[in-house]
Formats: structure tokens, sequence, C-alpha cells
């Protein structure tokens, strides 16, 4: 059925250049066309994810310690193996909660990059693009909005807990397309309570004098971040007047479940993004620090408590969606910028390491208990199939049923695509 | 209004400086008969008349204050000269690239955004009305001057630098950042050149409250080559890290000289090691302390509770920076070139311009902050220049400033080239070339009113129009609600050194614990008294200079973009829902609506309704309102008496206008 469909959709695209061929060249398709056409990849079938969570691991996570063990290499460090809960697989003792649903993960361990520094690498993970002086790149939740429209009328689109001040949020794409960011997930979004003497009546005649007072200078300054700020005001002021303002707020859920996700805030921004995922919000990112481990990386206070907190966090927001249903529409990303050194420094840590890492990618229609990818012997560099951030965020606009092919321009012209030039992985769905 | 005192303000009569009423407006109608001085503006002048009756106040708390060096007057006409010349160089563009530049800024526009940019504040409603009335030729000048010379200007770009230094209060797991950033803070007061300010920077020793510069380096502790790029990429606008796992792939550094510049730090280490001769004359002094410890005779409860900050204690004392000149770095064992072997060990060797020249016993640090802050280097000066100049008109000359490469031009090169031999100069005055700025013409012209893509070259018809930092919407917040929001400062660090520098060389082990006791006793514990007189709902009312580094991440400041700290120059001016939330409800907004609150305070000297109103604007928005303007808020305060003030007030800080520089 797949090899059908791939067909008809050359066959489609085929006609298409060659018709643009013609009345372009004015002449009938040329040979180098067919090779073109021959040559392009069918495209995998996605499109079941219907939201996006996705959970950034800011300081470059070590994959020898996570996903990617080398037992019985000189390089392993520490870190021993546990069984997952599918058969004949292993990942890192440190996270047991995910090797219970490890049927639920692609974890791929080709991952690879072209920077070891933590800002470029960043920003090439959440964007595909490397970071340049003369554009700024979206991310994935405002390029959802932009394709599919904005979905919530009082909710956001896009929610980002814990993010760093720097994220590349909108990009070129309009600034009122801006994730709204959440510092503390504890806290959910605050300054939400208007004073008690202030009537419904007073707020609204309050944002009207906003208005009449600012008029000359917005007449006078029409640029896209005013107009943005504008735009954040009428945002702000119906999602103050509506319902859902209660799915920011954690206090709504019993204690031991939110004990389940652990009480740090890596763990109730898990919480908290299902919360908003339920609640329809369509892309909810998590950021969680901490995983420059430079020195002493099996201390107490460095690895095992970062890989503790991710495991609880992650495997209960695993266990949940999927209890809920909600998981098969739900396309679960847990990614970072590089890995570490496989051989571990004199200061007993790991160092900076783009040839190669890991990453997971869970639901919303990926096939779950499976390795994709490998690294070589050591976790030194990728052995088969690399897998770049682009093609990562690739799979991940697929899964969305977003068009990786379709050409968008930013306001001075220039053509951007979704996940630059990615490419799906296909074995994943 | 809501009538709500403050918790905490009532008795505190110092907090809030109101004086009498009756004595306020008696000093304001004799300053206007008497003719308003020229932009000296805000001495705080005493209430002529009744005098308040005098107060028991409480004494401060220990504060860390800074000393500023002002501005030579001397040198203004020199000044002036370069001011000329840059316009001069700026307007050649303006026929080449036919652009008609920007009006030049009302009174009421120059003086908003001179404030923001030199102090981070907006102005109060009495420097306002001073400057405004005064018909003074030279009043820009002497304003520019007076604002150099004032503390707020080290506190202004200490937000700037702390940002770009990624400056964290916990340094390193053992290392507090306090005396680093009070040395930071009183470097910009007192106008240390650059180049010395980076020297030190680079090539200080020591423990932290001995040598506070060492804190540059104890930042990036055991992460030597990240530091080398940071270094790079700060100070000299050229990012090698990608060089640090391979060849360069968009510039043109290869990873072999990304080692060698490494080199020149590799050696300087941010401990001390227990048998480092140099430092501890006998044995290790950690293992003589543990033993020592062990045999204290503590309960076995207090020696398991006391373990952990004993070792921490002894740590504390041990980061020491040192040069360990047999450390070499080498290249990594999977080194893919053939121009070297792997695992060869590399010497030292610069990037470009000169070569370094390390004399005979020195650390070769030493050599490299030599060659990176001379004249001779094609992009120390080069970038200092370009920050500031960026820094001043919200666009560089060169985009970005921090990203440097051959093949790099700037928008106007004999105007780039001209700002750098102004900065040589000067001999890195930082303060003298922002004067000089700050007095150009092109600096005083009218914001841009349209968007200019990053793409785009921009030829300055005047400054970009750019939102308020994350600090100055605080500080502008804070000059709205507190009286005096200057008067909390951070706790002198010197104070807290003193108490854990312990002589490792003959400290016994109960020693060592008592320092630790000793801290909390008086540091720690007493932090929430120092603090309670300036919080208002859990927010510490103070400057963002004062307040810890990085804040909460639910704070007002990273809700507008403050730095988590984490990497270089990392803040951001987009918006977002919850700042408008933060401007609708957020605890200041509510206090600014208090009684005595500084805006309210001004609003009740006024006698009118219609004056009341010119008060809040030039409070707000230092400007009059027009005569829309006044009628609308005047009907509004008809119909709604004080609550009607209450709502002109929220309304005007929520307007675009407010956030904005123009």
């Amino acid at each position: 059925m797949r090899d059908i469909l791939s067909k008809l959709d050359g066959l489609g695209r085929r006609q298409f250049l060659e018709y643009a061929a013609k009345s372009a060249l004015g002449v009938s398709v040329l040979p180098m066309f067919n090779n073109i056409l021959e040559a392009a990849p069918s495209q995998p079938k996605g499109g079941k994810a219907k939201r996006l969570i996705y959970l950034y691991m800011a300081g470059a996570m070590s994959h020898l310690d996570t996903f990617d063990l080398k037992p019985g290499h000189k390089n392993q460090g520490e870190t021993k193996g546990i069984k997952t809960n599918v058969p004949g697989m292993q990942i890192s003792e440190f996270l047991p909660t995910l090797a219970e649903v490890f049927d639920k993960m692609a974890v791929i361990n080709s991952m690879h990059t072209e920077t070891g520094a933590h800002e470029q690498g960043e920003y090439i993970m959440r964007t595909s693009y490397k970071e340049i002086a003369s554009t700024r790149h979206p991310s994935m939740g405002p390029w959802i909005q932009k394709f599919k429209g904005r979905q919530n009328k009082n909710l956001p689109d896009t929610v980002l807990i814990s993010a760093p001040a720097r994220h590349p949020n909108a990009g070129f794409l309009d600034p009122s397309f801006s994730p709204l960011p959440i510092g503390d997930p504890n806290r959910g979004l605050e300054n939400t309570q208007s004073p008690s003497y202030l009537s419904e009546n007073s707020f609204e005649k309050r944002i009207e004098l906003i208005n009449k007072f600012d008029k000359k200078f917005q007449n006078k300054f029409k640029t896209k971040e005013v107009l943005a700020y504008t735009d954040f005001y009428s945002q702000a002021t119906s999602l103050l007047s509506s319902d859902e303002l209660k799915a920011f707020d954690l206090n709504e859920e019993k204690a031991e479940d939110r004990d389940k996700y652990g009480r740090n805030s890596f763990g109730q921004g898990c919480m908290l993004a299902r919360r908003l995922v339920e609640n329809n919000v369509r892309c909810v990112e998590v950021t969680f620090g901490g995983w420059d481990m430079h020195r002493d990386i099996y201390d107490d206070g460095i690895l095992p408590s970062r890989t503790g907190i991710l495991d609880k966090a992650l495997g209960n927001l695993l266990k949940d969606l999927s209890d809920r249903g909600l998981l098969d529409e739900t396309i679960i990303v847990l990614t970072t910028e590089f890995g570490r050194t496989p051989v571990i420094n004199q200061n007993g840590g790991r160092d900076h390491h783009p040839g190669a890492f890991s990453a997971a990618l869970m639901g919303g229609g990926i096939k779950g208990g499976q390795f994709y990818g490998k690294s070589d012997a050591g976790g030194h560099s990728v052995d088969a199939d690399g897998v770049l951030p682009a093609d990562l965020n690739a799979t991940v606009a697929t899964a969305l049923g977003l068009p990786v092919d379709k050409e968008i321009f930013s306001s001075d012209g220039r053509p951007f695509k979704v996940a630059h030039d990615g490419k799906a992985i296909s074995k994943l769905f | 209004m809501s009538g709500k005192r403050i918790s905490g303000a009532s008795q505190t009569s110092r907090h809030w400086k109101a004086g009498t009423v009756f004595g306020v407006v008696v000093a304001f109608t004799i300053l206007i008969i008497s003719g308003l001085p020229d932009s000296d503006a805000a001495p705080r002048r005493k209430p002529v008349g009744k005098k308040p009756e005098p107060k028991k106040e409480e004494p401060l708390p220990p504060r860390f204050t800074v000393k500023s060096q002002p501005v030579n007057p001397a040198k203004l006409s020199s000044a002036l000269n370069s001011a000329e010349q840059i316009d001069k160089l700026v307007e050649a563009n303006y026929s080449k690239y036919k652009v008609t530049p920007n009006p030049m800024t009302t009174d009421e526009q120059f003086l908003r955004r001179a404030y923001l940019d030199i102090t981070g504040t907006i102005p109060t409603y009495r420097e306002t009305r001073y400057f405004l009335a005064s018909r003074h030729p030279d009043k820009r000048k002497r304003l520019i001057d007076r604002l150099l010379d004032s503390d707020g200007y080290a506190s202004h770009n200490f937000n700037y630098w702390a940002d770009v230094f990624r400056y964290t209060d916990r340094l390193n797991g053992n290392v507090d950042g306090s005396p680093y950033r009070q040395w930071i803070k009183q470097c910009l007061a007192e106008n240390k050149p650059w180049d010395k300010m980076v020297q030190e920077m680079i090539t200080a020793e020591g423990l932290i409250w001995e040598n506070p510069a060492t804190g540059y380096l104890q930042r990036d502790s055991g992460m030597p080559l990240d530091n080398m790029n940071n270094t790079v990429r700060i100070f000299l606008g050229t990012r090698i890290g990608c060089a640090q796992c391979h060849d360069h792939p968009f510039d043109r550094w290869k990873q072999k000289e990304f080692y060698e510049m490494a080199a020149f730090t590799f050696g300087s280490s941010t401990r001390a090691n227990g048998n480092d001769k140099r430092f501890y004359t006998s044995n290790d002094p950690n293992r003589r302390l543990r033993k020592e410890y062990e045999e204290l005779g503590q309960e076995e409860k207090d020696r398991r509770r006391n373990q952990g900050r004993f070792n921490r204690m002894i740590r504390v004392n041990m980061m020491v920076v040192n040069d360990q000149n047999n450390r070499k770095i080498q290249l990594p064992h999977d080194y893919a070139y053939s121009d070297a072997k792997p695992k060869s060990v590399v010497e030292p060797k610069t990037i470009f311009g000169k070569p370094a020249e390390i004399k005979k016993g020195e650390a070769p640090r030493q050599a490299f902050a030599r060659w990176m802050i001379s004249k001779d280097n094609p992009r120390f000066a080069l970038t200092i220049a370009n920050r500031l100049w960026t820094q001043t008109f919200g666009r560089g000359q060169i985009e970005p400033v921090d990203d440097m490469m051959d093949s790099t031009v700037a928008e106007n090169p004999e105007l780039m080239k001209f700002l750098e031999s102004e900065m040589k100069r000067l001999n890195f005055d930082m303060k003298e070339y922002l004067r000089i700025i700050y007095n150009t013409k092109t600096y005083q012209r009218q914001a841009t009113s349209e968007d200019i893509p990053l793409s785009k070259i921009y030829h300055f018809p005047g400054p970009v129009l750019r939102r308020m930092t994350a600090e100055q919407a605080w500080d502008s917040f804070l000059t709205l609600a507190v009286v005096d929001p200057e008067e909390y400062r951070e706790f002198p660090s010197k104070l807290e050194s003193e108490i854990i520098a312990v002589n490792l060389n003959t400290a016994t082990a109960q020693e060592v614990l008592d320092a630790d006791q000793k801290k909390r006793d008086e540091i720690d514990k007493n932090r929430y008294k120092r603090e309670k007189k300036y919080k208002y709902k859990g927010q510490l009312l103070a400057r963002a200079s004062e307040l810890p580094s990085p804040v909460p991440a639910s704070h007002f400041l990273r809700t507008f973009g403050q730095s988590d700290r984490e990497l270089i120059s990392a803040s951001s001016d987009s918006g977002s829902v919850p700042q408008i939330l933060f401007m609708f409800n957020g605890p200041v907004t509510h206090m600014m609506l208090e009684k005595g609150s500084t805006i309210y305070n001004n609003v009740i000297e006024q006698k009118t309704i219609k004056e009341g109103v010119d008060t809040i604007f030039m409070t707000i928005l230092s400007r009059r309102p027009d005569s829309d303007e006044s009628a609308i808020a005047v009907s509004e305060i008809e119909k709604n008496g004080p609550a009607g003030y209450g709502n002109v007030i929220w309304s005007l800080v929520n307007t675009r206008e407010f956030l904005f520089i123009q």
C-alpha cells in the first residue's frame, strides 16, 4: 500500500515538474529531470500526531550513560546496563522507569551534529539551521502554527517551560506566534489575579484607556515588535477571562500524582506539559539544564541526580499519556545539543562531543521498542544511519503532518523550510 | 487607589521620604519663583518651612557601594570634536545611500533615553521637571556628564556585563562570586580602562577574596577549553568554539589553532593541589585536617552533619587560581588532520596579529593577555568600540558583536575605523568613549519608526527603537514605586571573606568548623533581617544590579528576558503574555498604586486634577500630556475619584510608549 502511494505521489510530482519545465523552458521534459525523479525518496507516512511535547536536555546529555551503552568497552565508565521490557534491549541502570516503558520509545543512537559549542548546537537542534546574524529561525511550535493556524482561542498554541531567554521562539515568523514562557511550573502562570476592587467592567475600561493614551505612539511606531506587544495584550486579556487558565495550575492535581513526577522543576514541568496537552495546547517544550558534566560525572549530585529526575518525569509522562489514550496523537521528543566525550577526562568528567549522541522519539505514530542507528564500538562516531538535527526535526514535522518540502518566505524574501533540508526517518513510523 | 499600607513601610519613615506635603509644595513654589537651575536636576532639596519631626531611624544594614569617578570637564571640547567627526562620517553615508535622517529628539525624548541608556532607569518626576524647564544651552551635555558620573552608570553597565560574563553568584560549586561581582561594579564606576580590567581578569592569581578578578577563570572552573572559547568571543569578537572539535566549518580556524590558543591558559588551574609547596608548607592540609576532624570527639550525629560543611570550607579555601607550567595541552586522541599526530603536545600560539612572546619564568597567560589587550591586536579595540556603539544605537557597526570573520565589513568602514582609533586614543576609557557617542547628533536623533530587518544594512538615521531591557523595565518600575530604590545595596563581600578565610597551613580542624559556624550565624541567618525592610510581597525592592544572579525563573526580570547566565549575552527583549500579566497584576504594579509610592507622593502634592494628570504623565512618560490626553484623564478622574487616578496610572504604565525607548 505504502509503495503504491509513494509511486502515485512521485507521478503527481513528475507531472508537475514536467508542466513546470514546459512552461518555463518551452521544451518537453529534460532528461535530467527524470533522474531527479527516480532518485526522489518515498515519503514516509506520518501525520498521526496532533501535539508535540519537546524535552530538551540543556548542557549536552551523555549518550554513553543513558541510551547508548558500551558494555565491556573501556569508555563505558561506571554506568551499567539494565534490561528493558523489550527483550534483548538494554539502557542505562540510571533509567529504571523508562526501562519499564521502553516498548514506547524509539531511541536514535546515531545522532551527530556540526558543532560542540552549546549555544550553536542548541540553536541547530531547535531550528535545523545554523545560527547566523542576518535572521532568526523559528522553533517547532511557531512552525506548526504557521502551517496549521492558531488552534486555541484562549490558550496559547505553544508553551515553553523553564526555557532559556534566548530561545529562538517565533524567529522570523510573526512575533505574535511567540510561545508563552513559564519560568517555574510550580507557580504556573502568575499574576492572573486582578485586585479585588477591580470589576470586570472597570478592567475593560482600563484597557480602553491604554489604547487611547497609546494611540500617538502606536501610530508612529508600527514596527513588528510594537505590534506584537499589542497582540500580547489582547491574548493576555482574553486568557484572563477564560476558565482554561486552570490548565496552568498544578494545584488542581493530587499531591501523590505530583510526587510521582518528582517534586522538581523538570518533573513538575512534565506534568504541566501533560495538563496543557490535555487542554489542547499544541506544543509544549520543557527544558532541563545541568547536563554539562565536565567533572566528577558519577558523583551523586551530578549524573545520577539528572538521570533520576529525567527517568521519573518522562516515565510517568509516558504512562499517563498512554493511560489516557493520548500517546498516539502526541509525539514526545527527548533531545540535547550533542553528546559527551566517550573517554573520561582527567577530572572524572566528560567533555563536549558532537560526533555521536542519543535522542529519542515516543508516541505520535512512532514505533516504540527500537533502537535506530548505531555509534561505533567506543561510542565515538556514527557507524550506521547517521541522523542530523535537521533529520530529527523532519521526522517530528512529518509525524505532525507538516509539509517538510514547503518553502516559507521570511519578510525579506528568503525561503526556509520547517526542517531545513532534513530527511525524515521512515523506519521509525 | 486602594488605601492599603505597605507592610514594613509604616514603621520606616526613611523609606518613604514623603516629608510633609506642605513643605514640598512650598519648596516647589520657591524653586519655580526663584528660577530653575540648569540641568543639574534633582539635588534633593530639604523642604523649606516646616521641618518634619526628626524620627528615629534604624541603622542601614551593611551595604556595598561603589566610588564613581566623574568625567573630566577639561576633556569635553575634545569629546565634542570627536562627536562632530562621527556625525560627519555617518552623514557621508546618508548621502551615499540616500537616507533621510530622523528628526532630532525633543527634550522629553532625549531626557528619557539618556537616563535609560546611561543609568538604566527612567528619570524621576523631579528630574524631568528640572530638565524640561531649563533653558541652559548646554543642558544636554551637562545631563550626559552628570549621568555618567552617577552610580547608576555602574549599575546599568554591570547588568550588561553580567550578561556577557555569565556572572553567577555561585561561580562554581565552591566559589561565591560576590567579590568578583563587586569588583566588576567598582571597575565600571571608577572607569578602569578596559584593557587593564581585561588584563586583570585573564592574569589574576589567588583566592577570590584576595584577588576578585580571579572570578573570571573560576566561572569556567574545570573547562579550560570553553574558557578560551569564551575569552576570544567576548574580548576579540571572534568565535573559535567550533574548532574545539574539528576545523571550523564556517570560518578559517583549524582545530590545531584552537588548541594552540587554549595552550596559553590550559596550565592555569582554579584550585590548588594539596601537595603544592607554593601554597602549603607541610603535607596536604586536606588530609591533615580531615584526620584531625575525626579526632575532635564529636557526637556521631554532629560528626555526620558537619562533615559536608567542614569539607566544603576546606575546598573553598583551596580554590586558588594558579599556574602549573608543566601542565601541557594535548591534541585529542582522535585528532583527524594530517598537520599533527593525535595526542601530541601543542605549544601556545596566537591565531592572528603578532606572536605573543612568553618571557622566561612567566605563565603563558601573561603573554597571552599582553597580546590580547595590545593596541596592535587587530580585534581588541575594534570589539569593544563596536560593542559600546551597539549598546547605544541598538544596532552594531558590525553585527553581531562577537562573530567577526576576515570577510566582515562594517556598515561604515571609515566610521568603524575612526571609532576604533578613538578607543585607542582614549586608552580604552569607556566612559569618555560613551560621552562622545552620546554627544553626537546621530545619537540625539529620534528613533527609527520602521522595521529594520536583520538582513538589511542600517545606515543609522538615528538609534533603533528598542524595548527596555528586563533590567531597565524593572528599575523603571522601581523608580515609579519606591521612594529610594537605591537605598538597598548588596552585602559587602569583604565581611563574609573575613570570616571564611582560613589559613590552611596553621588552622586546626576546630577553627575550620568554627569559621563555618560563624558564617552561618553572622551572615546567613541575618539575611532575612537585612532584606525584610525592603521586601514587598516577597519581592526585594532593589535595583536589578543588587539582586541575586541568576534570579529565580519566575522573577519579573526573567519574565522580561534576563539571562539565566548559562550562555554569553543570552538576554532577550521579545514579548510574551506573562510580561503583560506582570504589568497588569504584578506586585510592583500594585505597590505603585498604593499610598507611599513615589508616584502617589507626586500626585498628592498637586492642587488640581489637571496638575495631577500632568504630574502622572511626567512621572511615567517623562512628558506632559497633550490636550486630548489631558481631557481623557481628567474626565476619568472626575468620574471615578481616587480610583480614576489609579486607572490612569495603571493604563499609562501599560502603554507601549512606556516600555519602548524612543
